[in-house]
Parts: C-alpha cells; sequence; structure tokens
C-alpha cells in the first residue's frame, strides 16, 4: 500500500514557543491512525499544517506524493483533504442544508440539483434529515459536530482529518458518530482522528501516534501504546504507577 | 532651509502633534478596554468645544474653569453612550456583535455632528483661549494661544499616565484591557472598566476640542479631520498602547509637517496634506496591523 | 420554499410595477426628480449591503466608490470624448477595478481595523479629487454632459428605475446561485468555508469589484443626470447616509436595503423645512434600528408576517 500522506522533518515555533519537533510521520492510504498527546503537545497544530491554515517553518509535506506545503485549505479541500474543527465552524445562520451545498457546489461540475440529492443522502445517512431546512444555529452542539461530519462527506475526501470530534458529545451521539467514523473509513478513506477519548481512540484505531511537547514519542498499536512507559509519563508526569 | 525655519516646522509639528495625541489618547484607552473604535470620537471632540464655549459664553466661567466644565460633561456623555449602546455587547443582548460594534459608533457620529448643527448652527465660534499673546524664544515667535494649548495637552496626558500607573481605577482599567476575563475573576468590575474608559476617553477628546476651539474655531464638522488623524496615530502607535499613542502623534505631526515642504508643487502638496497621514495609516494596517507598540491580534 | 420564492418574485415585480405607474398618478417634476435620486440611493444602497450584509464585510468607501465612477465617466466623456454609455462603462469598469484592489488590500484585515482601512482608502480618494482640481474641478463642481440629451424627468425617471430594476436582478440572481452562498459562508466562518473548499480570497476580492462595480454605475448614471459632480458626494458624510439608509431599510437584504435608500431619499425630501433635523432624526432612528431591530424596517415587517403566516399553517 502507498503513503498517502508523507511529513518530513515538520517545525513550528510560536514565538519561544516549539510546537513540532522534527516531525516525520507516513499515513498509508486506508489507515484509521489516532492522535494523541497532552494538551500543548502538538496535535493540532501538525493538523492545521497539513490542512494548510499554518505554514510550517521547515519541512515537507507530500500526498499521494505530490507536495502540499503551502496550499491554500480551499485547495487542499479541492484535491481530497477534509478536516473537522475543535470548535465547530458550522455556517449558524445557513440552514443545514445550505451549509452542505457550500461543500458540494464548491465543485463547479456539479449542479445544485445533484448537489441537493446527495446532501439530502449524506443528511440521511447521519440522521439529520429532519433539520434540513434549519439553521445550523440552532443546532446542539452534537448536531452541529455531525453537520461537520456531513459537510466533510460532500467533499468525497480521501484524506480525512478530525480534530476532537467527540468533544462534549453524549455518550449515545458518540456511538454514533464511532460508527460512522469506523464506516467511512471500512469505505477506504484515510482519517486521522485527534482525540482525549481513550475509549474510542483504542477501539477505532490500529495505529496510535502520540505527541508529547513536539516530539513524536510513540507510534503503535493500542496496546503498545497503553504499555509505553513515555506515554504514561507524558500524560501523568513520573508519578505514576506502572500497570 | 534655515535653521530658524526647520525649528519652527519642528515647533509646530510638535503642537499640533500633542492635539493628536490627547485625541488620539482617549480613542487608545476605549480600545484597550472594550476593544472597539470609536468612530464617534470626533464627535466627542466637537462637543468638547461646544461645551467649552458655552461655559464661557452662556455660564461666564473664566477658561480654566470652562475646561473642567467641558471634561466632566463629555464625561458624562461618554459614559452614557458606554452604558447605554456598548455594554449591551458585553452582556450578550446583541445579535452580531462585531457588525454592531463598528456601525454603532458610526452611527452616533452622524447622529451627533446633525445634531450639533441644529443646535448650534454652522456658524464658527471662536471662545477665549488659556492665554493670549505671543511667546519669543529668540527668534522664534510662537502664538500664546496654541503654545499653552499645547501646554495643557501635555499636562493632561501626562496625568491621565500617571493616573494610569499608580491609582486604583488606572490600573483596574489596564489589567481590563490586559485581560478582560482574568480581570474579571479577580474581581474588577468590568463593566465598570468600561464605563470609566469610555467616559475619560470620551473626556479627553473633549478636552482636545476644548483647547483647539479658541485656535482653529468651533464648528459642527471639527472633529471629521481630526479624528482620522487619530485613528492613524492609534493604529500606527498600536491600538490599545499608550507610549504608543505619544509617540505615533509625534511621528505623524512631523510627517505632516515636513512632507508638505518636500513635494515640490506647494499648492498640491497642501492639499494632500491630510492623504499623507492615511498613506500611512493604510501602510502600517497592511504591513504591520499592530502598530508599533501594540499586542499582535488577529482581529480588531 | 418555493412558495417563498415565488412570493418574493412577486412582490418585487408588484413593486417595480408601481415604480413604473407613480409618475401617472399625477406625481410632480420635482418628486419625480427626487424619486429619480431615490434610485441612485436605492442601487447605492443595495450594492452596500451586498458587501457587508451578505459577505460580512464592513466598507466605508461605498460614497467614494460612487464618486469614482461618477468622476470617471464625467472625465471620460469630457476628455476622451467618449460617448457617455461608453463612460458610464468606463466608470463601472474603474469602480469595480479599484473595488477588486481594496479587497485583495484588506484579505488579512476583520472588524474595525477593516473599517478604517476602507475610510483611509476612500478618503484618499477624495482627497484626489479634489486635489486635482486642474482636471477634475474639485470642490467647486465638475459640470458633467447630460445622459440623455434634452430628456425630459420622464426619461431619465424611467431609465434609472430600468437600471436599478436590472441590477437588483443581476444582484439577486448572483446571490441566489453557488456564488452567494460562499459569500455567505466567508460571512459566517471564513476557516470553515475554505476547509470546504471555497476560494475565500478569490471571492472575498470578487465581492468587493462587485459591490464597487455597482457603486460606480449608481454613481456615473447620477453624475450624468444631475450634471454636476463635487467631491462631497464621496465624502464619509455620505457614507453616513448610505448606512443611515441601508440600515433603516435592512442591510442584510439588498432589496430591503434599496428600498431604504428610496424611503430617506423621499423623506428627506418631505422633511426639507426642518433642514438638519432629518439628518439628527435618521441618526437616531438608525442607532436605534442597530440596536433593537437590525434587520431593519422591511426587514423586521417581512419577519412579522412570515412568523404569523406559520402559525397560521
Amino acid at each position: 500500500m502507498t503513503d498517502q500522506l508523507t511529513v518530513r522533518g515538520l517545525r513550528k515555533r510560536f514565538g519561544g514557543v516549539v510546537a513540532l519537533n522534527d516531525i516525520d510521520l507516513a499515513v498509508e492510504a486506508g489507515e484509521l491512525v489516532g492522535l494523541i498527546g497532552p494538551n500543548g503537545s502538538g496535535k493540532t497544530t501538525l493538523l492545521n499544517i497539513v490542512s494548510g491554515y499554518y505554514d510550517a517553518d521547515a519541512g515537507t509535506i507530500a500526498y499521494d506524493g505530490t507536495p502540499i506545503a503551502g496550499l491554500s485549505p480551499h485547495r487542499l479541500a479541492r484535491i481530497g483533504i477534509g478536516r473537522s474543527f475543535q470548535v465547530t465552524k458550522v455556517f449558524r445562520r445557513l440552514t443545514v442544508l445550505e451549509n452542505m451545498l457550500v461543500s458540494g457546489l464548491s465543485d463547479w461540475n456539479e449542479t445544485r440539483s445533484v448537489a441537493t440529492e446527495r446532501a439530502m443522502a449524506v443528511l440521511d445517512d447521519l440522521k439529520l434529515t429532519r433539520l434540513a431546512h434549519e439553521p445550523a444555529g440552532n443546532l446542539s452542539g452534537g448536531q452541529a459536530k455531525l453537520l461537520e461530519f456531513a459537510r466533510i462527506m460532500m467533499l468525497q475526501p480521501k484524506l480525512v482529518l478530525l480534530d476532537e470530534p467527540f468533544g462534549g458529545v453524549h455518550p449515545e451521539l458518540k456511538r454514533f458518530m464511532y460508527e460512522r467514523i469506523r464506516e467511512w473509513n471500512a469505505n477506504g478513506v484515510t482519517i486521522i482522528l485527534i482525540s482525549h477519548d481513550m475509549g474510542s481512540i483504542f477501539g477505532l484505531c490500529r495505529r496510535v501516534v502520540t505527541l508529547s511537547y513536539g516530539d513524536i514519542i510513540c507510534d503503535g498499536t493500542p496496546d503498545e501504546t497503553r504499555a509505553d512507559p513515555a506515554v504514561l509519563e507524558a500524560y501523568l508526569g513520573d508519578r505514576h504507577d506502572a500497570a | 532651509m534655515s535653521l530658524l525655519a526647520i525649528s519652527e516646522q519642528a515647533i509646530n509639528g510638535l503642537i499640533i502633534s500633542s492635539f493628536y495625541a490627547l485625541t488620539a489618547l482617549g480613542l487608545a484607552v476605549i480600545f484597550g478596554v472594550l476593544r472597539i473604535v470609536n468612530f464617534a470620537h470626533g464627535e466627542l471632540y466637537m462637543l468638547g468645544g461646544y461645551a467649552y464655549y458655552l461655559a464661557i459664553s452662556a455660564l461666564g466661567l473664566p477658561p480654566l474653569f470652562a475646561l473642567l466644565v467641558a471634561a466632566v460633561a463629555l464625561f458624562a456623555v461618554g459614559a452614557a453612550i458606554e452604558w447605554l449602546l456598548i455594554r449591551p455587547i458585553h452582556t450578550g443582548r446583541i445579535d452580531r456583535p462585531e457588525e454592531y460594534a463598528i456601525m454603532i459608533t458610526f452611527a452616533l457620529s452622524i447622529f451627533l455632528l446633525n445634531l450639533a448643527n441644529s443646535v448650534f448652527g454652522p456658524w464658527p465660534q471662536r471662545p477665549e483661549p488659556l492665554m493670549r499673546g505671543r511667546v519669543e524664544i529668540g527668534e522664534l515667535i510662537i502664538s500664546g494661544d496654541r503654545l499653552a494649548a499645547a501646554g495643557a495637552a501635555i499636562i493632561l496626558m501626562t496625568g491621565v499616565i500617571l493616573a494610569l500607573r499608580y491609582t486604583w481605577a488606572g490600573k483596574a482599567v489596564r489589567a481590563v484591557s490586559q485581560d478582560r476575563t482574568a480581570a474579571e475573576i479577580y474581581g474588577i468590575s468590568v463593566q465598570r472598566a468600561g464605563l470609566i474608559a469610555f467616559g475619560v476617553g470620551a473626556a479627553l477628546a473633549g478636552l482636545a476640542g476644548a483647547l483647539i476651539g479658541p485656535v482653529f474655531n468651533v464648528t459642527p464638522p471639527m472633529g471629521v479631520v481630526p479624528v482620522i488623524k487619530a485613528y492613524i496615530i492609534v493604529v500606527l502607535g498600536g491600538l490599545g498602547s499608550v507610549p504608543g499613542a505619544i509617540i505615533g502623534a509625534v511621528i505623524l505631526g512631523q510627517v505632516e509637517s515636513f512632507a508638505t515642504i518636500l513635494i515640490p508643487d506647494p499648492s498640491r502638496a497642501l492639499a494632500y496634506k491630510d492623504a499623507y497621514g492615511l498613506l500611512v495609516l493604510v501602510a502600517v494596517l497592511l504591513l504591520r496591523p499592530q502598530g508599533l507598540f501594540g499586542r499582535a491580534e488577529r482581529r480588531a | 420554499m418555493n412558495r417563498f420564492v415565488s412570493m418574493r418574485i412577486a412582490g418585487f415585480a408588484a413593486l417595480a410595477l408601481g415604480f413604473a405607474v407613480l409618475p401617472f398618478a399625477g406625481l410632480s417634476d420635482y418628486w419625480i426628480y427626487t424619486v429619480t435620486i431615490g434610485f441612485y440611493y436605492a442601487l447605492l444602497a443595495a450594492s452596500w449591503s451586498l458587501l457587508v450584509g451578505y459577505v460580512g464585510r464592513i466598507s466605508f468607501a461605498q460614497a467614494a466608490m460612487s464618486g469614482l465612477g461618477g468622476y470617471a465617466s464625467a472625465l471620460g466623456v469630457i476628455h476622451l470624448g467618449l460617448p457617455v454609455g461608453l463612460g458610464l462603462l468606463a466608470g463601472v469598469a474603474i469602480a469595480g477595478l479599484v473595488g477588486f484592489a481594496l479587497g485583495w488590500l484588506t484579505l488579512r484585515l476583520h472588524g474595525a481595523y477593516l473599517g478604517l482601512t476602507t475610510i483611509a482608502f476612500g478618503e484618499i480618494l477624495r482627497i484626489t479629487v479634489t486635489a486635482e482640481h486642474g482636471i477634475t474641478e474639485g470642490s467647486l463642481g465638475l459640470r458633467v454632459p447630460a445622459l440623455i440629451s434634452g430628456g425630459s424627468r420622464f426619461d431619465y425617471y424611467y431609465l434609472f428605475l430600468v437600471v436599478t430594476a436590472a441590477c437588483l436582478v443581476i444582484m439577486g440572481l448572483l446571490l441566489r446561485s453557488r456564488v452567494g452562498l460562499f459569500f455567505q459562508s466567508i460571512r459566517e466562518d471564513e476557516d470553515g468555508s475554505a476547509s470546504l473548499g471555497v476560494n475565500v480570497t478569490l471571492w472575498k476580492c470578487v465581492a468587493f469589484a462587485v459591490s464597487s462595480a455597482f457603486a460606480g454605475l449608481a454613481g456615473g448614471l447620477y453624475a450624468h443626470f444631475v450634471q454636476l459632480i463635487t467631491p462631497s458626494m464621496m465624502s464619509l458624510q455620505e457614507m453616513g447616509i448610505v448606512l443611515a439608509m441601508a440600515v433603516i431599510g435592512g442591510f442584510h437584504n439588498i432589496l430591503y436595503a434599496a428600498l431604504g435608500g428610496m424611503l430617506l431619499q423621499v423623506l428627506l425630501e418631505m422633511l426639507r423645512e426642518v433642514e438638519q433635523w432629518r439628518l439628527v432624526v435618521f441618526g437616531l432612528v438608525t442607532i436605534l434600528m442597530l440596536r433593537f431591530a437590525p434587520n431593519g424596517i422591511f426587514g423586521t415587517l417581512i419577519d412579522a408576517v412570515a412568523s404569523r403566516r406559520k402559525r397560521h399553517d
């Protein structure tokens, strides 16, 4: 299997703080990778750089072999990289359907009627159909997160970066999202998932990458990660009890 | 150019700067605490001029007292504006706070300017200055009213800076402008800080207008051009930075003074005078939006 | 949804028809002139609301763009011998290009920083027009050749009506298309919008360009109708009037903003005797609208009617 995303030597500082310190990461097409680490470890920074919102200070990023560092977010979305945000960025004064259409119609080859059909199908899949004409601002937190998923799906992406999708979502909805993510991945979409919800991460992902203070300190299976002393130390400090 | 001429230009520049600085200081204080650009600042300046004029002509007060009246009156006006129009932004009563914040003070400026036009009429008034006559320093001749006004402006600014530094209210205001949430947690009433900030900002603008009124006339549109200078200064110095405002004022004063000389065609050079500062404004906003001393913020 | 859309079209058509027959309802020449100027403000207010209401980019340069179009057209006709139609086109093109440039310059600016830059930009334009009095006659005012030589007030009225209506239709179609969705997504959340494939940079510039182009058209029409223009049409005071018109009408909708422009222009004339107090009242009403009824008169009215209908359904 070919590498879909290759990150080499990625560095980023904010003022005096090193957010990413020479990161090397390769993700194969079709993987479902969990990205964990304590607050401030650089997870969101990595995501923001790969999705085009920040420029790295050094290093390269390749997507399906082509370099993409420095491309703007909308270009990356067009070539198949989708992302969600930690704090949802739904268009509050547009309806749910209109939110979807922005995504669908950003491809000029797609007509409005086709996009609407596709949008309703995705909304159906995510059980949001009855909210289609509701302003997105009226949605609950969990529903808004689902809407973000839905919008990303409209892009028909090949690589999806999810930033804390389960944050503040109640358990039943979390279960639903969990299944959708798994299904998405089963259909061939590569997913990198940032979360603090260890249960979901270890359940969904066969590979977990752990960041701490800008370095990758572990890259392995959930079991390997759980047992890794560096990971425990990063999360708990060195006052932990080895299991 | 002769040394004398240069000195005259420089001193005139400094005098004008002191007025600009006083106006800009008020703007800086308001932005620092409330994070809004007060687009009605020029009209508060103008109202200060009228308050001073009325205090002298209608109440018969001597100039120094008239200044006090102008300051108090404008503080009250500023506080009222904050309480009625600005506070709702922070108490969550406004649907679209970002747009509202920008447009409400712009609308206020329309209202105030035309109100002044209707109540006072468009005719210029020239109230009594703080000091008449001329001051001679060697071969340099400076008009007394300007000098006194500039001196008063400098004293006021120093007073405000000292107050911000050493009084409790001043420290509270600075705390809120640095970190609103943290200040609130420490028990500072951010509402009151906002009220004080707008009141003081308005009073400073009003004092500037009151000081300049005797020099350049009091008319309803008198604030329109000066406020733009204030924006330039505050952006140049860094929105919310007090020392920045002072330095920005000095720079602008000098730029205007000398740019006029440097352009060969005299009549056009003068006509474009106001544009130099505007170009500085645009350049700063595009190249270094946080100005000389401001914090790099993503938005205003 | 379809019913809602056809109601809007019917409403617009009714309005257009109403204005079309108005001169025959016994309107004096004076009022025909007034309403013609009203069309100018309607177009200007609508063009402003496109940028501010739909894309969420605050600009105080609208009046300056109008003047830019007016002067460009006038000078093109006077000094380059262009026929008026071509002059108007030149005005539109120049305003559009300058607008695009302003949009590009202000890409990274938001909120008050954006507002300040547009103020500065507009003022620089106005000062330049005033300073170059060799060409523009500066504050004395420039005499402008007529749009319709020997045209009556009727002629101009209908021309303005048709052009304004056509422009509103064009703007409406644009806003209803995917571009309109892109515009609104930018207003709501730029980062979110970019993440979905919207070229935020491009559309911000286009929005400024389109808004300025329509303003330039309005300015050109005005110039060749009144046959005299001065830099004061580019002033911040004029900008304040346009803002008041759009806000009072309802600046999140181009039609409401346009109606606000017409309404205030008519009121301004009706209240001629009270002179300065008119603007005081408008200023006050604008403030109250912003504070309590941000959807404007027409926005609030239509919302009230729509919600009452919903309750009946």
